[in-house]
């Protein structure tokens, strides 16, 4: 990773590059904790136990993909923007349309090659966000869930100008979100993602498999499935699957 | 406003033909509109400013209360323990800022970050909820003997809803 060039592409921001870490997730909440400024960006080579959801790992091979938490300010649907950010960057670098797996998930050719996952830390919320981009193969059980921009291209990108592309449309999303409010990402999240409506999905939520089709999102953002039996389920949570080929 | 006014006003529009009421007290207000297809009112709240305004589900009133939940235990959470947590004044109530699901461990199968009869400092993460991978981490407030735990692991959770009773030591 070419530290400078990250640094000089982002004046004025506090840039933290770890060649090795446990997680990025825990140095940036250890620096929100410390009073570290809102944009400051912990990036990491790779990651010897990238945090998924729900004690899940991300998978971070060194220097294949781009692994970096950022401090952001708070809000319900920041998930719902981070995944659009996310997105629009790479469209932008590669010039691949990605697919969003409601909440966040980006997916290429319906495979999973963004995650993104946020904690709150006090008034501070810490953005975790993985990209697959030179990965050659995934290890199993990832390897029919998992792709790469490398994978799907069949080029090798330079990861610098993916990131900050990726924080460029990160800044952007988060500008619109505070200046107009939530309606329109939620509207943009709707006409983006084929998970939003008309989609035939099976959902884990609260400890049941709720099979339906997707009615867009209410006004908080949350995933509206008309199950089977007549019933609109509000999902507040992940765990979305196509039908045919449904996992947890 | 309290979440009991807020449930006495949904059983209002739920037990009749209201369509849509909105009540505003001081810088509360808030608003429950029903929803035509499946008859179930949906709650919006306008919260002061700082506090995320969230859209909370609520059963259709035909369905049936849960006689008890499967998943608690003795000494956890019941609605008649949980009732008397509300009553005493002693105790101080860990809420929920936001809607969403409630989890007691970092990951399936791990230990609970607390359980009841734990004492805890303020700072001790209590539990997560997440909503839309969001995963807010609850810390107490103050120093403390967990009481109750008025919720199940798993459990969809409003906001404002109680989690956890704390007796301040």
């Amino acid at each position: 990773m070419d530290v400078d060039f990250v640094r000089r592409r982002l004046p004025g921001r506090s840039v933290v590059y770890l060649s090795s870490t446990d997680t990025t997730m825990r140095e940036a909440a250890e620096l929100a904790a410390r009073g570290a400024a809102l944009g400051t960006i912990v990036i990491a080579g790779e990651q010897t136990a990238g945090q998924g959801r729900h004690g899940r790992s991300w998978h971070s091979e060194k220097e294949s993909g781009l692994y970096f938490s950022l401090l952001l300010k708070p809000d319900l649907v920041l998930t719902l923007a981070l995944g659009l950010a996310v997105s629009d960057g790479i469209a932008r670098v590669a010039g691949t349309a990605c697919d969003i797996r409601w909440p966040n998930d980006v997916l290429l050719n319906g495979r999973k090659l963004a995650g993104i996952l946020v904690q709150l830390a006090g008034s501070v919320a810490v953005a975790g966000i993985g990209i697959n981009v030179n990965h050659g193969r995934f290890p199993a059980p990832l390897d029919g869930e998992a792709t790469s921009l490398l994978l799907e291209t069949g080029r090798a990108l330079d990861r610098e100008p993916l990131l900050i592309a990726v924080l460029e449309s990160i800044a952007a999303y988060c500008r619109l979100l505070d200046q107009t409010g939530r309606q329109p990402i939620l509207d943009m999240f709707t006409r983006h993602s084929s998970y939003a409506r008309g989609k035939r999905v099976r959902v884990q939520h609260l400890g049941e498999t709720i099979t339906g089709t997707t009615e867009g999102l209410d006004p908080s953002g949350f995933l509206l499935v008309r199950k089977d039996d007549g019933a609109l389920a509000t999902i507040l949570a992940g765990g979305v699957r196509p039908e045919q080929t449904a996992s947890a | 406003m309290t979440l009991e006014e807020i449930r006495e006003l949904i059983k209002v529009v739920t037990e009749t033909a209201i369509a849509e009421l909105e009540v505003q007290r001081g810088d509360n207000r808030v608003r429950i509109r029903r929803v035509a297809e499946n008859r179930t009112p949906e709650v919006i709240y306008a919260a002061p400013a700082g506090v995320a305004p969230a859209s909370i589900p609520t059963p259709p009133p035909t369905a049936p209360a849960p006689a008890s939940s499967p998943a608690s235990r003795a000494g956890e959470a019941t609605p008649e323990k949980a009732a008397e947590g509300l009553l005493d004044p002693n105790l101080t109530l860990v809420k929920s800022p936001i809607v969403g699901t409630f989890y007691e461990a970092p990951a399936p199968g791990a230990q609970p970050f607390v359980q009841v009869g734990d004492t805890v400092q303020p700072g001790k993460v209590l539990c997560i909820i997440e909503s839309m991978k969001l995963m807010n981490e609850i810390e107490a407030e103050v120093a403390g003997l967990i009481v109750s735990k008025l919720v199940v692991n798993g459990q969809a959770v409003e906001y404002g809803e109680a989690l956890f009773a704390i007796k301040p030591l």
